[in-house]
């Protein structure tokens, strides 16, 4: 093949993938314009009407903001777990490693359903059942695998010999870990975080069984309005989520580059 | 130093002048034991080259100086004081590790500060000490770089800054130059040695490159399976080595086996197929008449000529054939195999080829050396 027909096809691909990837995105900021009454697309004329809709529900808000609580304690929690873990897996020959490993990335085996019955009862049995924390946890429980590897990931790329110099540069083991291993792994840590934080903010299956009608996040609340009627406020809300999704990647890409992902093994 | 503690030998070792000892130290691990019983004296200021092939033992040796790994007997004495329970972090040694092993999260100054930070030194003088180093190795102004920004061989240069700011008792090199390319690594050879000099910290360099530790040393220890076969000046290491295993890691060098028919006054009589030769008996080894041995032959020592008329002041001229002729530029290596040796060839370097005919395979050339540079071992 030429140079040119190579070029040729892989922007084929690339727009293909770009149109298809975003077309829903596309679709949903299109419908959540529309200044009539149903979800359409093409919209049905052009107005901010379901924005200032969305922004005046109270009851919208309320699960915005339970949502970004959930979120904050599942990030708050997976923090220290998840880059001791990925630390851990990465650089140490500990004892059933392998059994420790599995165990952790159960989470991921399982299907979410059975997940969230399991948290179910266990909540219930401790009387957690309708405190919004134990949402967080439950978040955190089944998406910690992700903080594990994201860490581990920049675990495995440090060199080994960084801590035996940080000793013989005169730190003992704590400072080494402060100052040498864990900035050193800070890029594993801030994608494993956002990523933690933007999983428990969309998190719908589980959080269904967790949460009643007092506490419910967003999206329950939204899969709760679809099932009456479909309405253009859910297109808002939908392209919330998108903003807030976009905002957390350009953090990402601010403070660690997005190229760690496709360098990642 | 802790004076209740010293015992009489440290005090001996203040007074000798010794910046490190290393006393039967072994470290045996399940399946191999990698340093078997080692003992040797480093004076102060000196630099000491551990050389040896991968295996031998050597990297493990500076791991236990460093204090990374515990020897599992003996006793390692740095400035005077035991150090088995002084933890790593509490030693006052530098390292240049093999893969540099920087800060790459840290810029070049914070790098070299690090370790004034760490052994809380007055935090006004550190700007003034690291920017003194950076331009001890000849980093002047790069203190704001990051790592990543450096070349190669500017990252070297700030790790020797980083291992030496705090003015350290020992410093430890660890095959740092390994990696680098060969224009790069003789010019960091030659910068070394100058730091060094300038300072003159006591050094301990591993590395597996003749070249190298014969360039860089006051002295030289070659390690093999664990042991040390000769610990010497670099001179004296080239010129008689201790055994068979140092006279072929060092130089290139040919080795012939021979029967000894008779030793006197240190000049063995040896018989190889059909040829007779005479060798000078390597050390203080005793060869039996009688017995096998071998016999080494470096190739700078072997002189070729087309008659053996242009070889009259050598001691011993053979005649032979070319087998192989290797062209590395500024000088040939010629494989010749001699009349009545079998299968074995000497290797002769030619230094100057411009000035002679290229031998070309097949020649028939003679081949000349003195008997004191063919070393008879026991076999």
């Amino acid at each position: 093949m030429t140079d040119r027909s190579k070029a040729v096809v892989l922007w084929l691909l690339v727009g293909f993938s770009v149109v298809t990837l975003s077309a829903p995105t596309a679709v949903i900021i299109g419908a959540s314009l529309t200044s009539g009454k149903i979800v359409t697309f093409p919209p049905d004329g052009l107005s901010l009407q379901w924005y200032a809709q969305i922004l005046g529900a109270f009851d919208l808000r309320a699960a915005f903001l339970r949502s970004l609580y959930v979120a904050t304690v599942c990030t708050l929690i997976a923090l220290p777990c998840g880059t001791l873990a990925g630390i851990v897996f990465a650089k140490h020959r500990i004892r059933f490693r392998k059994g420790i490993q599995v165990y952790l990335l159960l989470p991921f085996t399982i299907p979410l359903i059975g997940s969230g019955v399991g948290l179910m009862l266990v909540f219930g049995a401790g009387g957690l059942l309708g405190s919004l924390w134990p949402v967080g946890l439950a978040c955190c429980a089944i998406n910690l695998p992700f903080m594990i590897w994201a860490v581990a990931g920049s675990a495995n790329a440090l060199d080994p010999d960084l801590e035996k110099a940080a000793a013989n540069c005169g730190a003992p083991p704590v400072q080494t870990f402060l100052t040498v291993t864990l900035p050193a792994v800070m890029p594993g840590v801030i994608t494993g975080a956002l990523l933690m934080f933007i999983l428990a903010l969309n998190e719908f299956l589980v959080s269904l069984l967790l949460v009643d009608s007092r506490i419910v996040t967003l999206p329950v609340l939204i899969y709760n309005s679809i099932r009456s009627i479909i309405t253009p406020d859910l297109a808002a809300i939908s392209v919330v989520f998108v903003v807030v999704a976009a905002m957390v990647i350009a953090i990402l890409d601010r403070l660690v580059g997005l190229d760690i992902f496709l360098k990642s093994k | 130093m802790g004076e209740a503690v010293t015992t009489s030998a440290t005090r001996t070792d203040a007074v000798r002048n010794i910046a490190v000892s290393v006393r039967r130290v072994s470290m045996a691990y399940p399946a191999v034991l990698a340093v078997d019983d080692v003992s040797f004296e480093l004076a102060k200021g000196s630099f000491l080259t551990i050389l040896g092939p991968s295996g031998s033992g050597k990297t493990t040796l500076l791991q236990m100086i460093a204090g990374f790994q515990a020897p599992t007997s003996g006793e390692i004495v740095i400035a005077g004081q035991p150090v088995q329970s002084v933890p790593a972090y509490q030693r006052s040694i530098g390292m240049v590790f093999q893969r540099l092993a920087l800060f790459p999260h840290l810029t070049v100054a914070e790098n070299v500060a690090f370790p004034l930070r760490m052994r809380r030194f007055d935090a006004r003088t550190i700007p003034g000490r690291v920017e003194r180093y950076l331009d001890l190795v000849r980093l002047p102004g790069l203190g704001n770089r990051r790592i990543q920004q450096l070349s190669g061989g500017q990252q070297q240069r700030v790790a020797i800054a980083r291992a030496l700011v705090f003015e350290p008792d020992l410093l430890l090199l660890d095959e740092p130059l390994a990696s680098l390319d060969r224009k790069l690594r003789e010019e960091m050879q030659l910068e070394f040695r100058r730091i060094q000099r300038e300072l003159s910290v006591t050094t301990i360099n591993v590395t597996h490159d003749q070249r190298e530790a014969l360039i860089m040393s006051d002295e030289i220890i070659v390690m093999d399976r664990g042991r040390i076969q000769q610990m010497d000046r670099p001179q004296r290491t080239y010129r008689q080595p201790a055994n068979r295993f140092v006279a072929g890691f060092i130089g290139l060098t040919a080795f012939l086996p021979v029967e000894v028919r008779s030793v006197r006054e240190g000049v063995a009589r040896l018989r190889i197929g059909g040829a007779e030769l005479q060798g000078t008996v390597a050390g203080d080894d005793t060869l039996l008449p009688g017995g096998a041995a071998e016999a080494a032959l470096r190739a700078e020592q072997v002189r070729v000529a087309t008659t053996g008329a242009g070889l009259r002041n050598l001691d011993t001229v053979l005649e032979g054939r070319v087998e192989d002729v290797i062209f590395e530029g500024e000088r040939i290596v010629y494989e010749v195999l001699v009349d009545g040796f079998n299968e074995h060839r000497v290797r002769a370097f030619d230094h100057d080829p411009a000035l002679h005919a290229e031998y070309p395979i097949g020649a028939h050339v003679f081949v000349g050396w003195n008997v004191r540079d063919l070393l008879v071992f026991p076999a």
